[in-house]
């Protein structure tokens, strides 16, 4: 028991938004869609459910699968997979900003694990990454470094999902007249579309063949966010 | 025959099994000769028009008019070292209503581009009809020096007739390799009367959408970095928030994808041919041929 508290500690901390590896600093498009009318508060709520329904889906899978890889013992067989999972979600994500946050963020988590506590897989998963000139992006590091601490796949994947929720109202309430008692209503009952959410992806991680999204505007936002005049955010 | 309300001709046709195998070859003198391999109706073409500088068009004919629910369809393109070849349809992809009882229509693309050659795939826009099911699943593999134009656009249905995300499922799987590994996956799925389809996260107040992937494998990561500025500023130029936006970005590596979503399909097309315009001149220093058809 003793050990399940500390890993759930664990988690906690690198799950809270005030940790650092500057996803504040990032709006994954949504500055775009805020700037060009088509994101507002009245639509904000249905807007966070269908984003995590296909963008969080997506990235919950690689969580998990992320998660998977640390009962890998074969050191050889682990950087192969490793590197193919995070070249696989580069090719998926075709928005470069967008694409260079996740690698950013997922690379500074890393880092923040090795310095606090040193492993073998962080430490393989940083230099073979580094080696081969591949992204590491924040969802499968994410699930990579749950799986270190010792926290089960499911429960690793819904904390990686509750900290994506936090920080998209993070930057609505910076983007947005939303205050913040809207804010923690919004978080408060969104949450079981992240139990949706984390069941649909173990469902698709066992078969990926099955793996979706349809989020053009999110991407487009994405895209299209290098080119506006004034910004808050770097993606 | 009567089923949910809806009409459906009374004689039954099986499934359909087409397919298209097509291999191009640069032959010594320079010119593009066309082998097709394998021909099965309802996918078939006629003959390959010269282009000038010594490449070939090819316009893909379904003689069924669209896909018919059920349908599987194959098309297998490979295009030797150093040929420049360019594919259309001679007119929109119809997605027709699906029986309940038949499986999604399917076609499967498969497509090989060998060293230094140049495939320019240009169709007409999808437009899936009410009730229609269709998955379609691309595969293509680009060796060194390989170049590659494909777009896609995608209507809502027939608009003219009111006929707004009516259809049941669309499924657009694509997956582009260079030199054996992903540089770009696209899984699109698309159920308007399970997700909302208006919902702000996916096309908002738009109806219609494209996709435009540009590559020449080999080219150093700067040159996609000074196109992805320009095209992304003739991106700009052409947009307006709320009837038409364009996006350009840079893949991980060895190309770029240009988006579109618009209220309206008759503004994607003139879009299509300006981004391929300075795509073209700055990759290959050539002027884009257009398809001998409505241009």
């Amino acid at each position: 028991m003793h050990t399940d508290h500390l890993a759930l500690l664990r988690l906690m901390q690198l799950s809270d938004s005030a940790l650092p590896v500057g996803a504040a600093a990032h709006s994954f498009g949504l500055e775009t869609l805020v700037a060009e009318g088509l994101l507002d508060v009245a639509h904000l709520e249905l807007f966070l459910k269908d984003y995590l329904e296909e963008v969080g889906t997506v990235e919950s899978i690689f969580c998990r699968l992320g998660h998977r890889l640390v009962c890998e013992s074969d050191q050889a067989l682990f950087t192969e997979q490793w590197l193919a999972l995070n070249r696989r979600l580069s090719a998926l994500k075709m928005a470069r900003e967008s694409r260079v946050a996740s690698a950013t963020l997922g690379r500074r988590l890393l880092q923040l694990l090795h310095n606090l506590e040193e492993t073998l897989v962080v430490s393989l998963a940083l230099q073979s990454a580094k080696a081969a000139a591949i992204e590491t992006h924040y969802s499968a590091a994410f699930g990579l470094v749950g799986g270190i601490v010792g926290v089960d796949e499911t429960m690793t994947t819904l904390a990686y999902l509750q900290q994506s929720l936090t920080g998209l109202v993070s930057v609505c309430q910076r983007l947005l007249p939303l205050g913040q008692s809207q804010a923690s209503w919004l978080i408060w009952h969104i949450k079981p579309v992240l139990l949706t959410v984390a069941g649909r992806s173990e469902e698709v991680a066992a078969a990926l063949d099955e793996m979706s999204m349809c989020a053009p505007l999110v991407e487009l936002g994405s895209m299209r966010h290098p080119f506006m005049a004034t910004r808050l955010f770097i993606s | 025959m009567r089923s949910s309300g809806k009409h459906y001709p009374t004689a039954g046709t099986p499934p359909c099994g087409g397919r298209l195998h097509l291999h191009f070859m640069r032959s010594q003198g320079g010119r593009v000769q066309l082998r097709i391999r394998d021909q099965h109706p309802p996918l078939q073409v006629v003959r390959a028009f010269p282009l000038s500088g010594g490449g070939a068009l090819v316009h893909v004919h379904n003689l069924s008019g669209g896909v018919l629910g059920g349908d599987q369809l194959a098309l297998d393109v490979e295009v030797g070292e150093e040929a420049h070849v360019q594919l259309t349809s001679t007119g929109a992809t119809r997605l027709y209503r699906s029986r309940p009882e038949s499986p999604p229509a399917v076609q499967t693309n498969t497509i090989k581009v060998r060293r230094g050659a140049l495939l320019e795939y240009l169709p007409d826009p999808i437009i899936p009809f009410s009730g229609s099911r269709y998955q379609q699943r691309t595969r293509i593999d680009l060796e060194v020096g390989a170049g590659l134009f494909w777009w896609e656009t995608v209507a809502p249905g027939r608009a003219a007739r009111g006929e707004l995300f009516d259809y049941e499922h669309l499924l657009l799987d694509l997956s582009i390799s260079a030199q054996g590994r992903p540089v770009a996956i696209e899984r699109l799925k698309l159920e308007p009367h399970r997700s909302a389809l208006s919902s702000p996260a996916r096309l908002g107040c738009y109806s219609h959408f494209s996709s435009f992937y540009v590559l020449r494998v080999g080219l150093e990561s700067v040159r996609w970095t000074n196109l992805e500025k320009e095209l992304g500023a003739l991106a700009q130029d052409l947009s307006h928030p709320g009837e038409l936006s364009w996006g350009v970005s840079a893949l991980i590596a060895h190309g770029l994808v240009i988006r579109a979503v618009s209220s309206q399909g008759r503004d994607i097309p003139p879009g299509l041919l300006a981004f391929w315009r300075v795509a073209k001149r700055y990759l290959y220093k050539e002027e884009p041929i257009l398809p001998r058809k409505m241009y």
